[in-house]
């Protein structure tokens, strides 16, 4: 798993990304030839590249999994068996009426992966969500200012990033004590510095252009101009990171889980179910294989559909 | 030039280390609770929390306690660990050569095999070698460090039958002697080959998992590293000049394409430390990793905040020593 991000080193600035084309009055305007426009990029990002249309596929089902998981599963993914059916329903393997197999109290595999699924999106939306406007924040203000709070902002960012993004996390969730709140607050603490290095850069590009300097010419407040202006060119850049970042969230949601800190017991939750999996090793096989597989497809998928975006919003980048 | 630069990445550095001090500080002294009461424990009396409180000077004004703090840290006393009841020096002291070993080797293998990778992989595009990095690549970035090392475990201990389930040597071994504390260095250096031996089984799996996700990253650095380089004017020079193809990549294209990489190499060893946290708990691997989490789950700050702090600090040394390093091969960059 890879919790740490491919991207520069600490303390060496970020180069500034490519920027993507202004945004201009939004994507759903609504007039013919933009439909038709955004039906052939679509048509291109599904079909040109087949592992695209895997990736929205899978994260599709993810996304349904985790919304509607009650009408889906096929049993409580909470309720043990009762005691006395303990030994016939308990650790059993996978069969017709279990799919993927029981686990030690008699649960159904399959829907505790199906609400594992909402439990891994509900941390990855709220860790995104603080990241982002904690990152943002930051980011914005060190961009669009420059001189010493710029220096300011972007050292105590540096200083976030000096640390292996895992490592802190666990510091931080370990102090606040163990549970899945306390993990998410952790989670944040380590992603949002990567935003605000992300959107600084995006400012600094866009806060040189024209339309920039004509909304400052006919006297707009710094305030207005970040917020309707700068920011919004900013977007799809920051929408393409969150989209790979829901994958990182996700395995690090999980890496926390399995050693003891973020979901605890009843709830469901991949890293957990693979940390609890482990009194049962090796002969109780679909209790470590199944959340495993749905947790590896869920992050690949995020990634796909991020690299994805990236090269559809910037042919430049792609991979070759 | 090089020298004022190097002077100010180690200016960079103190702050840095103020900086992690700082947060650990807080981390351990402030958001925690009250530390007199981790240390007295949940059934001492409020007059004995009182005298701990004392004692240590934990009812002294916050900047006194981080004074004391980093003077304690500057002699690397990181305090006595609540679950062992040792110094946590002596204890990390104990732990860390075991994941020094893993991590080394992790790095090693994910170098030698993803240099070569990459540079293949970019120079003969759309073949077996290509195809086979790419599914690393993808592979390796989504499949969580922890579940490919259960797999592993289960498929190679579990049911072949080949390799051992964890530990750096089985029960009832003798380590070798010591001298560098890295069991398979030591034994090489005593000639205990019969311990090589042993301890090389056990550290295989444990390492091969944990360099595969960097195995990911770095041959897909290398590849692109090398597919930017190719397309350049030099390169078709040497080739109009008619070198061999050989030539052409080992000489002349690789060595530029391998500048971004030294970065990400350095950055490799957040991933490789991290990772080790979760791979030494599949493979029971006597680390800090696994003593971190011993410790966590006792509720052991100090033991907890020292193994963040010494893992912070060997990245935030490598990575300065990879900055540094950069700036001897690559003249043109500077860090303004």
């Amino acid at each position: 798993m890879s919790t740490e991000r491919t991207a520069v080193g600490a303390g060496v600035d970020a180069p500034p990304l490519p920027s993507s084309r202004p945004v201009v009055g939004g994507v759903a305007t609504g007039t013919n030839r933009e439909r038709t426009h955004l039906r052939r990029n679509l048509h291109r990002f599904l079909v040109g590249n087949r592992l695209n249309l895997v990736g929205v596929v899978i994260v599709g089902t993810f996304l349904v999994l985790s919304l509607a998981g009650e009408l889906i599963a096929p049993d409580d993914p909470y309720r043990p068996a009762p005691a006395v059916e303990l030994a016939t329903t308990a650790l059993q393997g996978p069969s017709w009426s279990h799919l993927l197999g029981t686990d030690e109290i008699g649960r159904d595999v399959f829907s505790r992966i199906i609400a594992g699924a909402r439990t891994s999106l509900q941390v990855a939306v709220v860790v995104l969500t603080f990241a982002v406007a904690i990152g943002t924040a930051v980011g914005a203000i060190s961009g669009y200012l420059g001189g010493l709070a710029d220096e300011l902002l972007m050292r105590l960012t540096d200083l976030f990033l000096a640390f292996p993004a895992l490592v802190l996390a666990v510091a931080v969730a370990a102090t606040l004590g163990r549970n899945l709140e306390n993990t998410m607050i952790a989670l944040s603490t380590v992603f949002w510095p990567w935003y605000a290095r992300l959107v600084r850069a995006q400012v600094l590009s866009i806060k040189e252009r024209e339309f920039v300097t004509a909304g400052r010419s006919i006297g707009l407040t710094p305030g207005r101009l970040l917020l309707r202006h700068i920011l919004p060119n900013a977007v799809s850049v920051v929408i393409v990171q969150v989209t790979l970042d829901v994958g990182y969230a996700i395995a690090a949601t999980s890496a926390l889980s399995f050693i003891g800190l973020g979901a605890q017991v009843p709830s469901a939750e991949w890293g957990k179910m693979l940390a609890d999996s482990r009194t049962y090793f090796p002969d109780s096989w679909w209790l470590f294989v199944f959340p495993g597989v749905a947790l590896t497809l869920t992050i690949f998928a995020f990634n796909v559909l991020g690299d994805g975006l990236q090269d559809a919003l910037d042919p430049r980048s792609g991979r070759r | 030039m090089i020298a004022r630069l190097v002077v100010r990445r180690l200016f960079f550095l103190i702050f840095v280390l103020i900086g992690l001090s700082v947060i650990t500080f807080v981390l351990s002294r402030v958001v925690a609770g009250d530390p007199a009461r981790v240390i007295a424990g949940p059934r001492a009396s409020r007059a004995q929390v009182e005298r701990i409180r004392e004692l240590r000077g934990f009812d002294d004004p916050l900047p006194v306690q981080y004074v004391a703090y980093v003077r304690d840290l500057a002699r690397l006393d990181f305090g006595e660990s609540a679950a062992t009841k040792n110094p946590v020096r002596e204890d990390l002291g104990r732990y860390l050569p075991a994941t020094l070993e893993l991590a080394f080797y992790a790095f090693l293998l994910s170098t030698v095999l993803g240099v070569p990778m990459g540079v293949l992989s970019a120079s003969r595009r759309d073949t077996a070698v290509d195809h086979l990095s790419r599914v690393v690549a993808i592979t390796g970035l989504a499949v969580p460090v922890f579940w490919l090392a259960l797999m592993a475990q289960f498929l190679f201990y579990g049911k072949l039958g080949w390799l051992p389930d964890g530990e750096r040597l089985p029960f009832g071994t003798d380590p070798p002697r010591t001298i560098t504390s890295l069991y398979t260095v030591d034994a090489l250096l005593t000639g205990e080959w019969e311990t090589l031996r042993i301890a090389a089984r056990h550290l295989l799996l444990p390492t091969v998992t944990l360099a595969y996700g960097s195995l990911a990253v770095v041959s897909r650095m290398v590849r692109s590293g090398m597919l930017e380089v190719l397309n350049q004017d030099y390169i078709r020079t040497a080739r109009a000049k008619g070198l061999i193809q050989r030539r052409v990549i080992v000489r002349h294209a690789l060595k530029n394409a391998l500048m971004p990489t030294v970065t990400t190499l350095g950055l490799q060893i957040g991933l490789l430390l991290s990772g080790a946290f979760l791979v030494e708990i599949v493979f029971s691997w006597p680390g800090i990793g696994r003593y971190a989490v011993t410790a966590i789950e006792k509720i052991d700050y100090n033991a907890t905040m020292a193994t963040t702090l010494v893992i912070a600090l060997i990245f935030v040394g490598v990575n300065l020593l990879v900055d540094i390093l950069y700036l001897f091969l690559d003249p043109r960059i500077s860090y303004e």
